[in-house]
């Protein structure tokens, strides 16, 4: 393979995960090295025009007017802000007392607090972290390697469950990954539109839900034999009072963005701007410790961003390369069945989200695996659901899965061998791997609330009198009103 | 830099509200929503621009987890170095790409497209606040200074 040819990519993923592990220099200066050294290789080498990569500073603005990024400092804010508030414990007391006549309470209820949380916390670390601090000291007497698994499987429920910062990266990555599919040689979208993260939502939302049930099982039945050092006390009135209107609130959001009422920045929004005002009302925190949260959210907002900015700088770099089409090429002219090949797409997600995280995954690697996978699928939903579980399932795999590597760092609990996490993550490894096999067999697994009058809709051109009402919200007249998209 | 970015950080709170704001605007209203989130885009690209410096700053980067995150003072001297290699000739060459199309934004006050909402051109400018911070960051973390007390 030459250096500067179209397979100069896959030297350039190559390059970057060598010197990842080697050098343990944060992802996103490696990201932007990798590309500028590729790039001067490509000019020099006459592979493409310095003039071509004027076009990079036009993406990185791109993303700094982003609607759907907008929507990135709030997660975090919200989980910085989880982390430090007595909603999350409110929530894990009230649900350890509904599930205690189980016997597994505390499983139980570090599940609900991650399907309930998870999808409004930003990542997985995130959730690992707070998940940590809330579950861990309330398993002391739990297996460790049972309970460090808990932890990771609940930390990545808010990969699939809407309306997750992952999912809504994931459904603008697979707009643009099904657009580029629609350009391929011998596809046609048939009765099929461009996806939006509006039917990556209602794709996901039964899969995820079905992983729930499944892994609730397992929680129950690995639970109901344990004993748990640190009997549940039970809720003060105030706590579950605190807990319902908690719960209420997330459920009134996710609902209002699954049925799209509210975009999902709002949701975000809501979110936040309903924390801040309990948070004030009650002086749950001080001047310094806000000050502390607002500084958090500024760090972690800025290493997810840097991450974007990287993986951006490098994709641009990667297909002036045309890797991206010659991968393609490569998998198009695969002379196995469809499926198999889809599967062995599959299989390379998972290896490298294996190693990475869900925003690198997100950013560098599905936008070059994702249009191939479509076409041979033949359907975007279901490509992004499977997606979503293979990402879940490879973040639970030991030792490098990212899920058990925030478990293992971060939860306090006793280190336990890869070969015992194994074995306590293998009931739920089995569960997400049973229903991943579902969707792959059965696409219309993905299809069943699926809302065929937006899809029409969203197609049709607009009528003189939405042209007419949106020209007067623009010139800021009373008047006008936009439904959502 | 430090002060810069405390303010910075309160940037979040109207940011949220704004981002709220929208729904309220769009369906009780009917006005302004478009115009709030115009306001919104400029807040999240300013917020932005210098969040990814105080990221290095704080050591919040993603890094290969075996290697430890380090920040910006805690890190050796052969990282700091390899750092300013790896962001320094992306960062020139984005300034020296980017700057006629910012020159000629601010020059022409560029409004937002849709909305003609003023100050569109903030949000270029930001891209150019988010390479100069990176830049400057990583020649700072060449100074060396004391680890602060527990």
């Amino acid at each position: 393979m030459s250096l500067i040819g179209p397979a100069a990519g896959a030297w350039m993923l190559l390059a970057l995960a060598v010197l990842v592990v080697s050098t343990g220099l944060p992802v996103w200066a490696l990201l932007c090295a990798v590309a500028s050294a590729f790039a001067a290789l490509g000019v020099l080498g006459g592979q493409f025009d310095l003039n071509i990569l004027a076009a990079l500073p036009t993406r990185l603005v791109g993303l700094l007017e982003h609607d759907l990024l907008q929507a990135l400092p709030l997660y975090v804010f919200i989980g910085v802000l989880l982390q430090r508030l007595s909603v999350a414990d409110a929530l894990f007391s009230s649900l350890c007392r509904l599930f205690r006549r189980s016997g597994a309470g505390p499983s139980l209820a570090a599940l609900g607090v991650g399907a309930l949380i998870a999808p409004m916390n930003g990542s997985v670390a995130s959730s690992s972290a707070l998940l940590a601090r809330l579950v861990a000291p309330r398993l002391g007497g739990a297996d460790a390697a049972r309970a460090t698994a808990l932890i990771s499987v609940s930390a990545t429920i808010g990969v699939v469950v809407p309306p997750s910062l992952v999912l809504i990266l994931l459904g603008d990555a697979m707009l643009n990954a099904h657009t580029e599919a629609s350009n391929l040689p011998g596809f046609t979208l048939g009765t099929q539109r461009i996806i939006n993260t509006q039917d990556l939502f209602h794709a996901a939302l039964l899969p995820a839900a079905a992983v729930l049930a499944l892994w609730a099982l397992v929680a129950w039945w690995q639970g109901r034999s344990e004993r748990h050092q640190a009997a549940p006390v039970a809720p003060r009135r105030s706590e579950m009072a605190l807990a319902l209107l908690a719960v209420g609130a997330i459920l009134v959001l996710l609902a209002g963005v699954f049925t799209g009422k509210i975009y999902a920045v709002e949701g975000a929004a809501s979110g936040g701007v309903l924390l801040i005002v309990s948070t004030l009302t009650s002086r749950a925190l001080n001047r310094v410790q806000w000050s502390e949260v607002l500084g958090n959210t500024l760090a972690l907002s800025g290493a997810l961003f840097a991450l974007l900015v990287g993986a951006t700088s490098f994709s641009l770099v990667f297909r002036l390369f045309g890797t991206d089409r010659w991968f393609a090429a490569l998998v198009l002219g695969s002379t196995l069945a469809p499926q198999l090949t889809a599967a062995l797409v599959l299989l390379l997600v998972a290896l490298c989200a294996w190693v990475l995280d869900a925003f690198e995954m997100v950013f560098v690697i599905i936008p070059v695996l994702a249009p191939p996978l479509i076409m041979h699928l033949g359907d975007a939903q279901q490509a992004a659901v499977l997606l979503l579980l293979v990402l879940q399932l490879s973040f639970l795999i030991p030792p490098m899965g990212y899920a058990v590597l925030m478990a293992r760092s971060r939860s306090g609990l006793a280190q336990v061998s890869s070969a015992r996490l194994v074995r306590a993550l293998r009931p739920f490894i089995l569960a997400q791997l049973a229903l991943t096999l579902i969707v792959f067999a059965v696409p219309s697994a993905v299809h069943l609330l699926d809302a065929p009058a937006a899809a029409i809709s969203a197609e049709a051109p607009l009528s003189d009198q939405e042209i007419a009402r949106q020209l007067q919200e623009m010139a800021g007249e009373p008047g006008a009103s936009a439904p959502p998209p | 830099m430090g002060a810069l970015r405390r303010f910075t950080g309160f940037l979040a709170l109207p940011l949220a509200l704004l981002l709220f704001a929208q729904w309220p605007l769009r369906e009780l209203i009917q006005a302004y929503s478009r115009q709030a989130n115009d306001l919104a885009q400029i807040l999240f690209a300013l917020y932005m621009a210098v969040a990814v410096s105080a990221a290095s700053a704080a050591g919040t980067h993603l890094a290969a987890l075996h290697k430890g995150r380090s920040s910006a003072v805690s890190m050796p001297r052969w990282r700091r170095w390899a750092l300013l290699l790896c962001v320094a000739p992306w960062a020139l060459f984005l300034l020296w790409a980017c700057a006629p199309m910012v020159f000629e934004s601010v020059r022409h006050w560029e409004k937002f497209g849709e909305t003609l909402t003023p100050g569109y051109f903030l949000v270029k400018l930001a891209l150019v606040l988010l390479l100069l911070l990176v830049l400057a960051q990583a020649l700072l973390q060449l100074v060396p200074r004391k680890e602060p007390r527990p």
